[in-house]
């Protein structure tokens, strides 16, 4: 009995094994009607159904095809995401590099476009432009056309203008005139706390440990948001000059000042279990956030102020302006791959083809059908039902600058915009985000760097947070504690594959 | 059970044991040739046609040197982690388990027949030949695997690149011989000990077996097919030659568990685990026990579900309680604290509070739950014990002393017996959610799974290193239940787990 | 029970008053404070923090739950499904199952336990399991793939075993046997019977596991049709807080919800129906000492 099942077992898992390998990649027969399973995240639009009808007529009569949003939900979904490139569920996806589309990409997740492109998507190959598609490049390879529509995200402080003006403080511009505006609201209004922070949410990040410590960066006109990983640092202008930060003195410095802010009360001394609460800037708890703050941010806190505290005004700044350095988001950031494995390539392609060069597609997809679920009005946007309301298959991915249609919000947005266009202008690299078309391979040193996120956690946390007693001692302390976990490795790592990549893209 | 059948006649026993004696030696001289072969310094695959196939795997010079002509099953596992053959390396795996488990019971066959003939055995040799044909299977399955892979091998890549050696052809032929020997040898002696085989059984209990099929169902959909999945343990994932065909890292994912504070980590996640099991078992009892004392029944009812309650809290939502409760300068207790006069306390900055408070939400939150299996416990007891017991003028005391803790025994035992194969796991929303990515505690209140969550998460596509931690808790625990179900069998199989 | 009272068992029922009392107000206590939080208005609770009493009382949460109430109804549906199925269904073959391992008669009960016991120390991890679901047996999307992986779970078959080696003496099987009883009927009309507080007891652990699962409907719905009750709440303020993350990468439209008194309210309207439906059961673990009474 035992031996037969177990002989059994086996053979099945044999076969389960035979089952799990993709199928081989098929050529695509056009006359074969093909059903693209387009995943996206977040939640289904409830009008879902009666908007991938409108599509799919005009897709089946064109190309025999027919699309289905397929939603990660937000729940779990970076866990889902990868599973459903695993199970290879998917002919369509979206990518972005929040959800590791470079590590992805290198694994093979995603299917090489150059010539399916040439083939089958020669418009949207000359619509994105060359430049735009290289950034997607990774180990010299296509896997993912961006979005088309040029946005800025850069980190900033957002604050209550209202109150700066109340006590007469100077705008939180400079680490000095920050501590004066913190301190002066304190001073003034004693119950009212400064900030919300948290550990650094993002584990994968190996820059900050506690997220106030993002402030740092309207003091140094760094390459990339907090700096390089492990502590390293290059200046904006000069990518390739590598230099440490966390055994400079600067980093010490740095230190003394969190624990001086940590001191005078700016943040809670139970922070670093604290749950991030965004909520909190919005209803008042704080008077400014710091850390993940971006134009699109500002916008939607000063909707609210102006909704439920019209007496408030919300203020922004963001730190390239101090700084000088300022870029674009990356074209990684919102993108569409053909998965691996998927039976209908040539269709993906022509599929997405169609939806990012044809304006009355695009619409359908972006927004859903006109008159029913939205109407342009003034050259605005008007949502008509709360059943498809903008965007709501989440396919940023397919945004197109030339038929996006703006909101309301937009104009205020596209100021901001303006403003850090002729900053970026102005740089050694115009309009060129350097660090983020940066994948760093670190299969050789994953150990040293699990090991040095976990020093960073129980080391520069506490330090960033200002709870320690001894700041010289902690530095040092720290310092001992990452050198032991291994950070030589993972910065030699790091360099070599940083300094290939600025030399490639001439990034000097 | 079948104490009969030492009525045999003696005198025959004794003519068929020295007859069959010489038999059973012939039967351990191949487990003992078997077990030779095993040895790596066999040859079971053979490279012959080397350059040309070093050439289809695409390997460098450099590479192919480290790489030998003739293979074991044991040194195969390090060809193909140096040749990066993925789906070799799947099968190489299997094979390896196999091979494992033929010397495993080759070995037991020696170990179970001195055991048996040392005293008075309760069936004879029936054991040995059991565990003797399990190495026969087993050793025969992993030459015929072996032969397989050859012929796949020489399939996939086109050409003659392996050949089979002289072990595998051995071991095919002598665990054949072996099994159709024993297999006779053992009808003889059931048939003198009168304990029937498996289709006998089957066709007694067939309702049985019956009973048991949407079980076995169940559990190979749910839980032994996707078992094949622990191989991932053993590779770097990637999506072109997806699950069973990425190339073969050997113990690369495993490194970790060398690096790490990894016995800080073990003690952390075993002392929390003791206390919760024990403690948390003794306290629902001893509940349990209050509650099935309480006579008027509506109050018997209403504290009941009130316990019961916190088990609907989610740990999300206890978090925000707790943070609004131990929180520096606004949270409760702080607040109490301060209007008695006293100094704030920085909870969330001093390590040592926490153990306190995780066991003793943990204990919140659980007691509840876990009680209702002791109080069906006790109200299955009949009530006639106690009454007897009443007659007999015991007091409530005694009631619970000798009647109500004695019969709640194996019910206790089981569940603590049960929950010793997860120690090195579990709780993670637990500390996940109290602590969140608090360094400062990390060192009272880090366990394993809480780790490993924070390696997985930076490095978002090692699929093998959390299979590989995984299979770290499952060794450790299998480990550990295997040596104390044998503990408490030999003492009191009424109390063992299987 | 225990109407003869002597003097030695005072001391023992003020201590059985007292413990289970302050036991009570402590399990009960964070309730209320999650009913009357779930009533305050957030920002309230933002500032604040929580309290016994509901302060600036409002109903928003609530409405901000229910506002589509199709929806609700839908998950409330499928969530009494699952739990009818995955309960009824699961007792069925986990009693099945336990029995035969009590069977002492039963040559492979200790190698069927074994098997049994192996799959809570071994996994293949979340990856082939999912795979097992989707891609080899295909079930993504369906309610089946949702109930079925709970259906057994080998804690509870253990469990049940212990109450049938507990409530069946083998000296009832036995004579059983000798009348010319068979398994079919041994299982029907004696273990069955008198596993009242077992089944309970395995029963409830079954239903609340289905209950709040949200975990499978995550995994395997494609639709919103499939979601159970607790995975739609819980999505509800998980989409805020993810979008709300991600809005720090890319220039989104963010749907704000209060989530402070959402989650609590969630938490109210999860576990009221088990609350209500709880007595029903409970008879059978804590009032069957009477039940024994009349059986005995």
């Amino acid at each position: 009995m035992k031996h037969l099942k177990k002989t059994l077992s086996i053979l099945l898992a044999l076969a389960l094994c035979l089952a799990l390998v993709p199928a081989a990649f098929a050529a695509d027969d056009m006359a074969e009607e093909a059903n693209l399973v387009f995943y996206v995240m977040g939640d289904a639009p409830q009008d879902e159904q009666m908007v991938e009808e409108a599509i799919n007529a005009i897709l089946k009569e064109k190309f025999n095809a027919t699309v289905d949003f397929q939603f990660s939900t937000w729940t779990d979904f970076s866990l889902k995401y990868n599973n459903q490139l695993t199970s290879g569920g998917a002919d369509l996806i979206y990518i972005a590099n929040w959800l590791n589309y470079g590590l992805l990409a290198r694994a093979g997740a995603f299917l090489e476009l150059d010539d399916l492109l040439n083939e089958y998507a020669p418009e949207l190959r000359a619509l994105a432009g060359e430049d735009m598609l290289n950034m997607c490049r990774v180990e010299g390879e296509l896997y993912a056309v961006p979005a088309l529509w040029p946005e800025y995200v850069p980190l900033g402080i957002k604050y209550r203008e209202d109150l700066r003006a109340k006590y007469d403080l100077p705008y939180p511009d400079s680490i000095e005139n920050i501590e004066a505006y913190f301190a002066g609201v304190k001073a003034n209004e004693p119950d009212q706390p400064i900030l919300r922070c948290t550990t650094s949410e993002s584990a994968s990040s190996l820059f900050v440990a506690f997220d106030a410590a993002t402030i740092l960066n309207i003091k140094y006109p760094w390459s990339g948001n907090n700096g390089l990983p492990y502590g390293l640092a290059s200046n904006y202008d000069t990518p390739d000059q590598v230099y440490d930060y966390w055994f400079s003195d600067d980093f010490t410095e740095d230190m003394k000042l969190m624990k001086k802010w940590a001191d005078m009360g700016f943040w809670s001394k139970s922070a670093l279990s604290d749950s991030n609460d965004s909520e909190a800037y919005d209803n008042g708890l704080c008077i400014a956030e710091v850390a993940g703050m971006n134009p699109n941010k500002q916008i939607s806190s000063a909707n609210n102020f102006a909704k439920d505290h019209p007496e408030w005004e919300s203020a922004y700044i963001a730190y390239g302006e101090v700084t000088g350095v300022m870029y674009p988001g990356h074209a990684t950031q919102n993108g569409t791959a053909i998965v691996r494995g998927t039976k209908y390539p040539e269709r993906c392609a022509m599929v997405l083809n169609y939806m990012m060069t044809n304006e009355e597609m695009n619409d359908l997809v972006q927004y859903g059908i006109k008159g029913v679920h939205y109407d342009v009005v003034d050259g605005v946007y008007q949502n008509l039902s709360e059943n498809f309301r903008y965007e709501n298959f989440n396919t940023w991915n397919l945004r197109v600058n030339e038929y996006k249609l703006p909101q309301e919000s937009d104009v205020a947005l596209q100021a901001m915009f303006d403003k850090y266009n002729e900053i970026a202008q102005k740089s050694k690299f115009p309009n060129v985000n350097i660090y983020g078309g940066f994948t760093e391979d670190y299969t050789e040193y994953e150990f040293q760097r699990t090991a040095v996120s976990n020093v960073m956690r129980q080391y520069l946390a506490p330090l960033q947070a200002g709870l320690v007693d001894d700041v010289d001692a902690a530095v040092a302390e720290f310092r001992q504690k990452v050198t032991e976990a291994g950070l030589q490795e993972c910065r030699d790592g790091f360099t070599e594959q940083w300094l290939d990549y600025c030399t490639e893209y001439g990034y000097q | 059970m079948y104490q009969q059948n030492a009525s045999a006649p003696s005198g025959r026993r004794e003519t068929v044991r020295r007859t069959k004696r010489n038999r059973i030696y012939c039967l351990g001289l191949c487990a003992l040739l078997i077990l030779m072969l095993f040895m790596p310094v066999f040859s079971w695959i053979r490279a012959v046609n080397t350059e040309e196939l070093y050439g289809v795997m695409n390997l460098k010079a450099s590479v192919v040197k480290k790489l030998t002509a003739d293979h074991s099953v044991l040194t195969f596992l390090s060809f193909v982690e140096t040749s990066k053959q993925g789906v070799l390396g799947f099968w190489a795996f299997l094979l390896l388990i196999v091979s494992a488990a033929a010397i495993v019971f080759c070995l037991l066959t020696f170990a179970v027949y001195l055991r048996g003939s040392g005293r008075q055995a309760e069936k004879g040799m029936l054991r040995t030949f059991s565990v003797f044909q399990k190495g026969m299977c087993f050793s025969f399955l992993a030459a015929a695997g072996t032969v397989g892979l050859i012929l796949y091998a020489n399939a996939h890549y086109g050409m003659t690149g392996f050949l089979p050696g002289f072990a595998p052809c051995a071991v095919l032929a002598l665990s054949a011989a072996g099994y159709a020997v024993s297999k006779r040898l053992e009808k003889e002696e059931r048939i003198l000990y009168r304990e029937h085989g498996f289709l006998r059984e089957l066709r007694k209990n067939w309702v049985l077996f019956l009973f048991l099929v949407p079980c076995f169902v169940f559990f190979l959909i749910n839980n032994y097919l996707p078992m094949t999945g622990i191989y991932f343990a053993f590779t770097q994932f990637n999506f072109r030659d997806h699950l069973f065909a990425s190339p073969f890292v050997g113990f690369k994912n495993f490194e970790f568990l060398v690096r790490s504070e990894i016995l800080h980590l073990t003690q952390n996640t075993i002392l929390y685990n003791i206390v919760f099991i024990v403690v948390g078992n003794v306290l629902q009892i001893f509940f349990a026990i209050l509650i099935s004392h309480v006579t008027n029944r509506y109050l018997r009812k209403t504290s009941q579900t009130m316990i019961f309650m916190p088990y609907f809290v989610s740990y999300v939502i206890l978090r925000v309680l707790v943070f609004n409760m131990f929180e520096y300068e606004v949270g409760l207790v702080n607040s109490f604290v301060t209007s008695l006069g006293m100094e704030r306390i920085d909870f969330y900055n001093t390590p040592h509070y926490w153990p306190w408070l995780i066991t003793f939400f943990y204990l919140w939150k659980n007691i509840g739950y876990g009680m209702v299996v002791y109080l069906a416990t006790i109200t299955g007891i009949s009530t006639e014990f106690y009454e007897a017991a009443q007659i007999d003028g015991a007091n409530i005391y005694q009631q619970i002393r000798y009647i109500t803790i004695p019969l709640l025994k194996p019910t206790f035992i089981i569940l603590l017996l049960y929950a010793l194969g997860g120690i090195m796991k579990g709780q993670f929303e637990l500390f996940y959610q109290l602590i969140g990515n608090n360094g400062m505690l990390f060192n009272a209140t880090d366990i394993f799974d809480t780790y490993v969550y924070r390696i997985t998460t930076t490095q978002p596509l090692s699929m093998g290193l959390g299979t590989a931690a995984g299979l770290f808790q499952s060794l450790f625990g299998f480990v550990l239940i295997m040596v104390t179900n044998m503990c408490i069998k030999f003492k009191n199989p009424e109390y063992a787990l299987f | 029970m225990n109407k003869i009272k002597d003097r030695s068992t005072i001391p023992f029922h003020i201590v059985k008053a007292v413990l289970l009392t302050l036991l009570s107000i402590l399990c009960v206590l964070p309730f209320v404070v999650i009913i009357s939080g779930s009533l305050t208005d957030n920002l309230t609770i933002l500032r604040d923090g929580f309290s016994i009493l509901p302060r600036n009382l409002t109903a928003e949460a609530y409405r901000t739950i229910f506002r589509s109430p199709a929806g609700i109804i839908q998950a409330y549906k499928m969530n009494f499904y699952y739990t009818f199925m995955g309960t009824a269904l699961g007792l069925l073959v986990i009693t099945l199952t336990a029995y035969v391992i009590s069977r002492k008669d039963f040559k492979y009960r200790n190698h069927v336990s074994f098997l049994i016991y192996f799959t809570t120390i071994f996994g293949g991890g979340m990856i082939p399991w999912y795979m097992m679901y989707t891609n080899v047996l295909n079930l993504r999307g369906t309610t089946l793939a949702i109930w079925f992986p709970a259906l057994m779970s080998p804690f509870l078959v253990i469990l049940m075993r212990t109450f049938i080696t507990g409530s069946v003496p083998d000296a009832v099987v036995e004579s059983a046997k000798i009348d010319g009883a068979g398994h079919w009927t041994i299982f029907w009309k004696i273990v069955l019977p008198v596993l009242g507080p077992g089944l309970a007891t395995v029963g409830l652990f079954q239903a609340l596991g289905y209950w709040n699962d949200w975990y499978r409907s995550s995994m395997f719905s494609t639709s919103s049709e499939t979601w159970s009750l607790q995975f739609y709440l819980y999505d509800m303020v998980n989409s805020t807080l993810a979008m709300r993350q991600m809005a720090q990468n890319v220039n989104i439209n963010t749907a704000e919800l209060p989530t402070q008194t959402v989650k609590l309210a969630m938490a109210v309207v999860a576990t009221g129906p088990v609350l209500l439906f709880y007595p029903f059961v409970q008879r059978y673990f804590v009032e069957g000492i009477t039940i024994g009474a009349v059986k005995g």
